[in-house]
C-alpha cells in the first residue's frame, strides 16, 4: 500500500527537499520537479503493481491531486 | 467529451513548424509517424475494435483536416476522416506476417497531403487465431510520441474494461484543451521569460556538430537500429541514479552529450532534448502534437569528478525543461540561426521512461516503431526504464549523413561509453571507442610487421652496383652511365669527400641543379657514411646561411661558393678515378637531413636515419614489384623529400634512373615529351601539378606502369581524370618529411570509387593512429589528429631537442617507442583506410610545398617599420591559392622595402603574393584574428605605362584573364601580380591559342612582364600575332622532322592546332599562312609562285632533313606544288598529306564563288561546317564575326584589317587555283578522303593519279568542312603519325 506520507517522502527525495516543506497544494514544478523526475516517481510507484497512467499525473502536479488518483486506484483494487 | 473543433482555427506553434517543413518538401513521407504492436495470444477482436474506436472517438486530432485560409494554414475536425479501425484478415495468405509488413511499409511510404488526405489510420492485421498486428499511423501534425503512447494506453484501458479486467478510467481530453493551452502560452508572460533564458543560454554558439560531419536535408526515410540494453548497464544506471540522487534519464542525457562531444571534437556541445510539452497542464491528456525540442548545451569538464559533471549537467537539463515550452523554431529565429548550416543542435536525445512495452490484457504485446517523424541528423531514443520493463536504445538517422553500419556502431559504442563512464571517476579516463574497436584501431589495422635487413642504404646500394655492372643506371639529357661507371664515379668522389672529413656522423651539403653530378654527389656522400643535406642555391642567402650554420656540414658540393665560407668542392674538381673502402654506416646513422618550414620562424632540419629510409625504399620496391625493367623519373627538387625515393629506388631494383633536365618539372609539355621519349615507367606528381599535366594536350594517351601522388590531397575528380587520359596504376601516398617520405599508401585505381580518396593503410613496420586531444584513439568515422609510429620516424630536428620533444611523444601504445604528431586531421574508414581531412594548425601547403605561416610571419616581423603582420592562405577563386600578408605599418614603413626584406629571407614559394596594409588587424569577440574580415587583396595592378600596341594589349588581356586582375599595365610582372607556376602553364596555353605558337614555359620566366613577353612574341622569327607567314602550332621533340601545314582558302592555318596537338609523339608543327593577309601585300601572281615562296621559307627555318607537308582543300594543292618545288631545290620530301584536296580541273568545273565565300571560309577555319549553320548564321561579315566571338573563337578576335586580308586571300586563292596547272610529283600522296561527303560523287582522290607516283587513300567518316574538327582529327592523327614515324625511322 502506498501512503500519502510515503509519496511525500519520495517526492522530497527526488527534488532534494525536506518532506515537511512540501505542502499538499504546492505546485511540484515550482519545487523543482520536471517530467523526468515525475516519470521516475511513477515508475517507482508502479513497481507495486498499481498500473498508474502518467498522463493523469501530468495534468496537475500537486501532492493532493496525486494522492487522489492513488487513493481512487487503491480503493478500487 | 469536449465538443469537436468544427470551426477552422489556426495551427498550434508545434504544428506550424511541421506544416511549413512539409510544404517545403510535399512529397516526403518522413512526416508520417507509425508503429505496430505485435499481439500474441487470444484477442477478442470485437472488444478490441470497440476499444480502439472508443479511443479514436476521443482523439479529435486524428480527424483533423488542414486547409488554407488566405495564405495561413487553418485546421478543423472532419468526422469523415476519423480513422476507425480496419480489420484485415491476412490469415489465408502464404506469408501473413510478410504481407502485413509490406502493407504497412507501403502505407508509411505514402506522403499524405494534409489538405487532401486523412492524417491517420488504425488497422488490425489478423495473421492467425492467436497472432495480430495492430498498426497505427498518423501524420506528425496530428500526433507525437507522447500522444501515440497515450492512445495505446487508452485503448489498453478500454480493452481491459471491456473484458471485465479493469476500469476504463477517464476519457482523453479534447483537442480544444491543447489549443487553449497553446494560445495561453503564446500570449502569456512565461514566454518572454523563456525567450530571455534561451537567448542567454545559447549565446556565442559555434558551429554545431552531430555524430557525423556535415549537414544534410531531411531524407525520405530514416535509417533505424534498435537494441535492448544489457541488464548490467541498467543496473549501473539504477545504482548511479540512486547514488547521485538524480533521475536516470538525466544521467543518460548528460553522457550522451559527452559522447557526442567526443565525436564532434569541439570544446562544447549542443544536443537536442525532446520534451513532452504539456507537463502540469490538462493538455497532458490530449492525444495530439505538442512536443518540443530544446537545446542542451554543455562544456563537459572531463577532468572533474564524474558526480560533479553529472550534477552540473542535470541542473542544466532541469532549467531547460522549466523553459521547455519555448519553441525551438522560435529560438532559431531569435538567434538568427536560419538557413543551411545554422542549427541549435545536431544529435537529438529522446527519453521515454514511461513508454516501455504496452500492457494489453491477456496478451503478449511488443512495440515496433516504424517512424517518428523527420530526422535531420541522428535521434537517440531511450525507451522504457532500467527496471523490470527493460531499457531499449532506438537509433534513427538521416541516410544523407549516416550509413546502416554507423548506426550499428553507435548502438554498441554508446552503451559501452555510458557503462564505462558510470564506472569511472572522471570522464577523461573513458575511451570513446569500444574495446573491440580499440583492438582494430591500435593493432589489427597497424599489423605491418615485416622483417627488413638490419643494414644501411650504403650497403644495399653497394650490392646493387656490383650485381649488373654493364646495365644503364642513369640517363640525363643523352648521357648514359652504366652501373659500373656510376660506381666508379661515386667511389672516386667518396674518397675525395672522406679526405675532406666526410664520415659517419657528419653532414655534407649538396647544392647542385638536377644533373648527373647531383646523383653522383648524393650517392658518394651516402658511401662515406655521412648524411647529405640538399640545398637550393636559388634560395635567399640569409636562409642558406642559417641552414649551414645550423647543420654545420663539413663541406659542400656546389658549383659556386656558398655563404659563410664553407669549403666547396665543385664538380669540375671532382676526381673521376680512385676508390676508398666505404666506411659503411650503421642502421642508426643519419642518411640525410631535410630542412622544412618551421612555425617558430626558423626552418628546422629533419634528421632521417638509414634504418628509416631503408624500410621506406624496401617496402616500395617489394610492394609494387619494382625490378630491372623499371625506368624511374627523377624530377622532384632534392630539397623536397619525395626526391629521396626517386633518387635511390631505381638503383635498389636494378632499374634505370631518368633524370629530368632542370626546370622540366614545371613544364607539362616538356614532361610529356620526356616521359614518352625516355620510356619512363614510373613518375611522381604533386596533385596540383598532375592536374596541370592532364590539362596539357600532349599528356593524352601516355602509358606508364606507376604514377605516384603525394604532397597534397589527391581528389577523386583528379583520379578519374587521370584514368581517362593516362594508362597507369595510380597510387596515393602520404607522409611528412619527419617519417622518411611516406607512411601510407592507397591504390587509386581506375575502379576505385572512394570519395574522398583515402591516404590508405600504413607501410611496413609503421602505425597510423587517429587520436583525440587526450591521445585516445577515435572510433572509425570520427575526425581526430593523425599520429605516426614505427621505424620510419625521424631521429628528430637537428640540434632542437625541445622542438623534437614536442613533436615526437612517448607512445602510449607501444612501450619504449615514440609517436609523431603530424598536425593533420584524419579519420579511419570502417575498412581501416585513413582519410586525410586537412590541417589542424597553421601549416599550409602550396603546390605540395609545406609552409608554416609562422615562419613567413617571423620573417616579415624582422622588418623594422612594421607593427604587426599576419599571413593567411586565401583561395578567392577555386583552385587559386595565394599567400597574402596583412600588415600594420609602423614608423618608416615602406611597402617596397618590406617586400624586398621578405624576398631576401624567404624562398619564392613562401613569399606572399600580396601585401595588404591595414590600420589594425580585425579581431573577433574572443580576441582572435577575424579571418573573414580580412579584405581580399586589391587585384588591380597598373603601375607605369599602359599597354600601347596591339600585341601588348593582347598580352595584357591574357594576364588579366589568367590572373583575375584588372588594369594590367605594360610593365606589370606576371609573377609579382600573383602568377604562380600553374597559372603560368595556363597563360602559355592561352598564348598558344591566341598567337598560334608556344614560346615555351621557360620564356615566361625570362620575360615575365607584358612588354617583355609581347616583345618576344613580336620579335619571333616565326610569327607575329598569329597572322605571320609561319606560325608554330606546336613545339615538339627537336629530334623529329617538323610537319608544315599549308593554309586552306582563307589563308590562316590555325585550324590545324587540334591535329598538331594530337600527334604522338609530340612533333613540331608549323602553319604556313598567306602573306597577303597583311595589309598592303599583294596576292601572288600564280600558285607556283606562292609554292616557291613557301618552299623558300621552309628552307630557311628547316635547312636540313626531310620535309613533311600537309594541306586541307586549297592547302593540299599548294602543298603538292611545294613538294615539286622542294624536290627541285634538292630537298627530300617525306609525307605529302592532303585533307580532301582535288586537282584544279575540278575547281574549274565549279561555278565562280559567291561574294560570301570568304565568310564561309572563315567559319570553316573556325571549325564549323558552313552548311550546317546555314539557317542560324547569315553569311555576312557581321553575323559570322558575332558568331565566332560569341563562342570565344580566337578568330573572332581578328582585327578589321586582318579580316580584310582574309577576304582578299579567299578571292585570290580561288583565282590562283583555277589557273593552276599541276606538275607531276614523283612521290606518294596520302589523301584523307571526306568519305561522308563524296561517297557517291564523281569527285575522287583518283583524279590525282596523273600528278603523283601513287595515291594512298584514307577514308575519314566526316564531311569536307569537318576535317579539322575533333572527330576527324581522332581518325587522321594516328594514321598520319604512323606515316611520319616511318620516315623518321629511315632518317636514323
Amino acid at each position: 500500500m502506498l501512503t500519502r506520507d510515503r509519496m511525500r517522502t519520495d517526492i522530497a527525495a527526488m527534488i532534494h527537499e525536506a518532506p515537511e516543506d512540501i505542502g499538499g497544494d504546492d505546485n511540484l514544478i515550482d519545487l523543482g520537479l520536471d517530467s523526468m523526475r515525475a516519470m521516475n516517481l511513477l515508475v517507482q510507484w508502479n513497481e507495486a503493481g498499481l498500473g498508474l497512467d502518467f498522463s493523469e499525473f501530468a495534468e496537475r502536479l500537486t501532492l493532493n491531486a496525486w494522492w487522489a488518483i492513488i487513493d481512487r486506484s487503491q480503493s478500487r483494487a | 467529451m469536449s465538443p469537436p473543433t468544427a470551426r477552422p482555427v489556426p495551427l498550434t506553434e508545434a504544428q506550424a513548424g511541421l506544416w511549413f517543413a512539409q510544404q517545403l518538401d510535399p512529397a516526403n513521407p518522413i512526416f508520417n509517424t507509425g508503429q505496430y504492436i505485435d499481439l500474441a495470444g487470444p484477442l477478442d477482436v470485437a472488444a478490441f475494435s470497440r476499444a480502439v474506436n472508443g479511443a479514436v472517438s476521443e482523439a479529435d486530432a486524428l480527424a483533423l483536416r488542414i486547409g488554407d485560409h488566405g495564405g495561413t494554414p487553418v485546421q478543423w475536425v472532419e468526422e469523415a476522416r476519423r480513422p476507425w479501425l480496419q480489420v484485415i484478415d491476412l490469415s489465408t495468405e502464404p506469408d501473413p506476417e510478410g504481407a502485413a509488413r509490406a502493407a504497412m511499409a507501403a502505407d508509411m511510404a505514402r506522403p499524405p497531403d494534409p489538405a487532401r488526405h486523412a492524417l491517420a489510420a488504425q488497422c488490425l492485421y489478423v495473421l492467425g487465431p492467436v497472432r495480430h498486428l495492430w498498426y497505427q499511423r498518423a501524420h506528425h501534425l496530428a500526433l507525437d510520441a507522447f500522444g501515440t503512447d497515450l492512445m495505446v494506453r487508452r485503448v489498453a484501458s478500454l480493452y481491459a474494461a471491456a473484458l471485465g479486467r479493469g476500469i476504463a478510467g477517464p476519457p482523453l481530453a479534447g483537442f480544444d484543451v491543447a489549443l487553449a493551452e497553446d494560445a495561453a502560452y503564446r500570449d502569456g508572460a512565461q514566454k518572454q521569460k523563456d525567450a530571455e533564458y534561451w537567448r542567454q543560454a545559447m549565446e556565442g554558439l559555434a558551429e554545431v556538430a552531430g555524430l557525423a560531419s556535415g549537414r544534410a536535408v531531411t531524407g525520405r526515410q530514416a535509417l533505424r537500429h534498435s537494441v535492448l540494453l544489457h541488464e548490467d548497464l541498467a543496473a549501473a544506471l539504477r545504482t548511479a541514479a540512486a547514488a547521485n540522487r538524480l533521475p536516470w534519464p538525466d544521467l543518460v542525457a548528460a553522457l550522451v552529450a559527452a559522447y557526442v562531444r567526443r565525436h564532434a571534437g569541439t570544446a562544447d556541445v549542443s544536443i537536442g532534448v525532446a520534451l513532452m510539452g504539456r507537463l502540469g497542464s490538462p493538455a497532458a491528456r490530449v492525444a495530439c502534437t505538442l512536443m518540443n525540442v530544446v537545446p542542451f548545451r554543455l562544456t563537459p569538464d572531463e577532468d572533474a569528478p564524474l558526480a560533479g559533471f553529472l550534477a552540473q549537467a542535470a541542473g542544466t537539463l532541469l532549467r531547460g525543461r522549466r523553459h521547455g515550452r519555448y519553441r525551438g523554431e522560435q529560438l532559431r529565429r531569435d538567434l538568427g540561426l536560419l538557413g543551411a548550416g545554422r542549427r541549435l543542435y545536431g544529435a537529438l536525445v529522446n527519453l521515454l521512461p514511461f513508454d516501455g512495452q504496452p500492457i494489453l490484457a491477456g496478451l503478449q504485446a511488443t512495440r515496433h516503431v516504424l517512424g517518428t517523424g523527420p530526422v535531420d541528423d541522428i535521434t537517440l531514443t531511450f525507451r522504457g526504464d532500467p527496471g523490470a520493463a527493460g531499457l531499449r536504445l532506438e537509433i534513427e538517422a538521416n541516410p544523407g549523413l549516416y550509413e546502416a553500419a554507423d548506426l550499428a556502431a553507435h548502438a554498441s559504442r554508446l552503451p559501452c561509453f555510458i557503462r564505462a563512464a558510470l564506472a569511472a571517476e572522471r570522464l577523461s579516463v573513458v575511451p570513446t571507442a569500444t574495446p573491440t574497436e580499440t583492438r582494430w584501431l591500435l593493432n589489427a589495422w597497424n599489423a605491418t610487421s615485416h622483417p627488413i635487413p638490419g643494414t644501411s642504404l650504403a650497403t644495399l646500394l653497394a650490392a646493387r652496383m656490383a650485381a649488373r655492372p654493364e646495365v644503364p643506371a642513369l640517363e640525363f639529357n643523352g648521357t648514359v652511365l652504366s652501373y659500373a661507371a656510376l660506381d666508379a664515379r661515386t667511389a672516386a668522389l667518396a674518397a675525395a669527400l672522406q679526405a675532406r672529413g666526410a664520415r659517419r656522423g657528419r653532414i655534407v651539403a649538396v647544392a647542385l641543379e638536377r644533373s648527373v653530378e647531383l646523383v653522383v654527389a648524393l650517392l658518394a656522400v651516402i658511401r662515406t657514411g655521412a648524411a647529405y643535406l640538399p640545398l637550393d642555391a636559388t634560395h635567399p642567402t640569409a636562409r642558406i646561411l642559417r641552414i649551414l650554420e645550423d647543420a654545420a656540414p663539413v663541406l659542400a658540393l656546389a658549383e659556386e661558393p656558398l655563404p659563410g665560407g664553407i669549403p666547396v668542392l665543385a664538380p669540375r674538381d671532382w676526381p673521376l678515378e680512385g676508390g676508398a673502402p666505404p666506411d659503411s654506416p650503421a642502421p642508426d646513422d643519419l642518411a640525410y637531413v631535410l630542412y622544412t618550414s618551421g612555425s617558430t620562424g626558423a626552418p628546422k632540419g629533419v634528421a632521417i636515419e638509414h634504418r628509416a629510409i631503408v624500410n621506406r625504399l624496401e617496402w616500395m620496391r617489394e610492394h609494387y614489384g619494382f625490378g630491372p625493367g623499371d625506368r624511374i623519373l627523377q624530377k622532384t627538387p632534392a630539397t623536397f623529400d619525395v626526391s629521396v625515393w626517386e633518387f635511390f629506388l631505381a638503383f635498389l631494383c636494378g632499374g634505370t634512373l631518368v633524370v629530368a633536365p632542370p626546370g622540366a618539372h614545371k613544364d607539362p609539355a616538356a614532361l610529356a615529351a620526356l616521359l614518352r621519349g625516355a620510356r619512363v615507367t614510373t613518375a611522381h606528381f604533386v596533385p596540383s601539378m598532375l592536374a596541370a599535366f592532364l590539362a596539357e594536350p600532349a599528356s593524352a594517351g601516355l602509358a606508364l606502369r606507376h604514377v605516384f601522388c603525394s604532397g597534397e590531397e589527391l581528389t577523386a575528380d583528379l583520379r578519374d581524370r587521370f584514368h581517362s587520359r593516362i594508362t597507369a596504376e595510380l597510387h596515393n601516398l602520404y607522409g611528412p618529411t619527419e617519417a622518411a617520405v611516406d607512411v601510407s599508401a592507397w591504390p587509386a585505381a581506375r575502379e576505385d570509387r572512394s570519395r574522398p580518396v583515402p591516404i590508405g593503410h600504413p607501410v611496413w613496420n609503421t602505425q597510423l593512429y587517429v587520436l583525440d586531444e587526450a591521445l585516445r584513439p577515435v572510433p572509425p568515422g570520427v575526425t581526430g589528429e593523425l599520429y605516426l609510429g614505427g621505424v620510419q620516424l625521424a631521429r628528430g630536428y637537428l640540434g632542437q631537442p625541445e622542438l623534437t620533444a614536442r613533436a615526437f611523444l612517448r607512445s602510449p601504445f607501444r612501450a619504449g617507442e615514440r609517436i609523431y604528431r603530424t598536425g593533420d586531421l584524419a579519420r579511419r574508414r570502417t575498412d581501416g583506410a585513413v582519410v586525410f581531412l586537412g590541417r589542424a594548425d597553421q601549416q599550409v601547403k602550396i603546390r605540395g610545398q609545406r609552409i608554416e605561416l609562422g615562419e613567413v610571419e617571423t620573417a616579415l616581423a624582422g622588418y623594422a617599420g612594421l607593427r604587426q603582420a599576419r599571413v593567411i592562405l586565401r583561395e578567392d577563386r577555386p583552385g587559386d591559392q595565394r599567400l597574402v600578408a596583412y600588415v600594420v605599418p609602423g614608423k618608416g614603413f615602406d611597402a617596397a622595402a618590406l617586400r624586398a626584406h621578405a624576398a631576401a629571407r624567404l624562398p619564392d614559394a613562401m613569399l606572399p603574393c600580396a601585401f595588404v596594409t591595414l590600420a589594425a588587424l580585425p579581431v573577433n569577440g574572443s580576441g582572435k584574428l577575424d579571418r573573414a574580415a580580412l579584405p581580399e587583396p586589391n587585384r588591380s595592378a597598373a603601375t607605369g605605362r599602359i599597354a600601347s600596341d596591339e600585341t601588348e594589349r593582347r598580352v595584357a588581356d591574357l594576364f588579366s584573364e589568367v590572373l583575375g586582375v584588372d588594369g594590367i599595365g605594360a610593365e606589370d610582372d606576371f609573377f609579382a601580380l600573383g602568377g604562380h607556376s600553374l597559372l603560368a602553364v595556363e597563360l602559355m596555353l592561352r598564348v598558344r591559342e591566341i598567337f598560334g605558337w608556344d614560346p615555351g614555359l621557360g620564356t615566361l620566366f625570362e620575360h615575365p612582364s607584358v612588354e617583355r613577353l609581347a616583345a618576344l612574341l613580336k620579335d619571333s622569327p616565326v610569327s607575329d600575332s598569329g597572322l605571320g607567314p609561319i606560325v608554330r602550332l606546336q613545339q615538339g621533340d627537336e629530334e623529329l622532322a617538323p610537319l608544315f601545314a599549308v593554309h586552306p582558302a582563307g589563308g590562316i592555318s590555325w585550324c590545324y592546332g587540334g591535329l598538331a596537338r594530337a600527334l604522338s609523339p609530340r612533333r613540331t608543327v608549323y602553319g604556313l599562312q598567306a602573306p597577303a593577309l597583311a595589309d598592303g601585300v599583294a596576292t601572288a601572281e600564280s600558285l607556283d609562285a606562292l609554292a616557291e615562296n613557301y618552299a623558300r621559307r621552309i628552307d630557311a627555318i628547316w635547312p636540313h632533313g626531310v620535309v613533311h607537308l600537309l594541306g586541307w582543300s586549297v592547302g593540299g594543292i599548294i602543298a603538292h606544288a611545294m613538294a615539286v618545288r622542294l624536290r627541285a631545290l634538292g630537298r627530300r620530301v617525306g609525307v605529302l598529306a592532303m585533307l580532301d584536296s582535288y586537282p584544279s580541273e575540278v575547281w574549274r568545273q565549279q561555278e565562280e564563288p559567291a561574294d560570301h565565300a570568304p565568310y564561309r571560309a572563315l567559319l570553316a577555319i573556325g571549325g564549323h561546317d558552313p552548311e550546317r549553320l546555314r539557317d542560324t548564321v547569315p553569311l555576312t561579315r557581321e553575323a559570322v564575326l558575332a558568331f565566332l566571338r560569341a563562342e570565344n573563337n580566337p578568330l573572332g578576335q581578328l582585327l578589321e584589317s586582318a579580316l580584310d586580308g582574309v577576304v582578299r586571300v579567299v578571292r585570290g586563292n580561288n583565282r590562283l587555283v583555277r589557273r593552276h596547272e599541276h606538275e607531276r610529283y614523283d612521290g606518294v600522296i596520302t589523301h584523307f578522303h571526306a568519305a561522308a561527303q563524296h561517297a557517291t560523287s564523281a569527285i575522287s582522290p583518283a583524279l590525282w593519279h596523273p600528278y603523283a607516283a601513287a595515291v594512298e587513300v584514307v577514308d575519314v567518316a566526316a564531311h569536307h568542312a569537318e576535317l579539322t574538327g575533333a572527330a576527324a582529327t581522332a581518325q587522321i592523327a594516328p594514321f598520319l603519325a604512323a606515316r611520319l614515324a616511318a620516315f623518321d625511322m629511315e632518317e636514323h
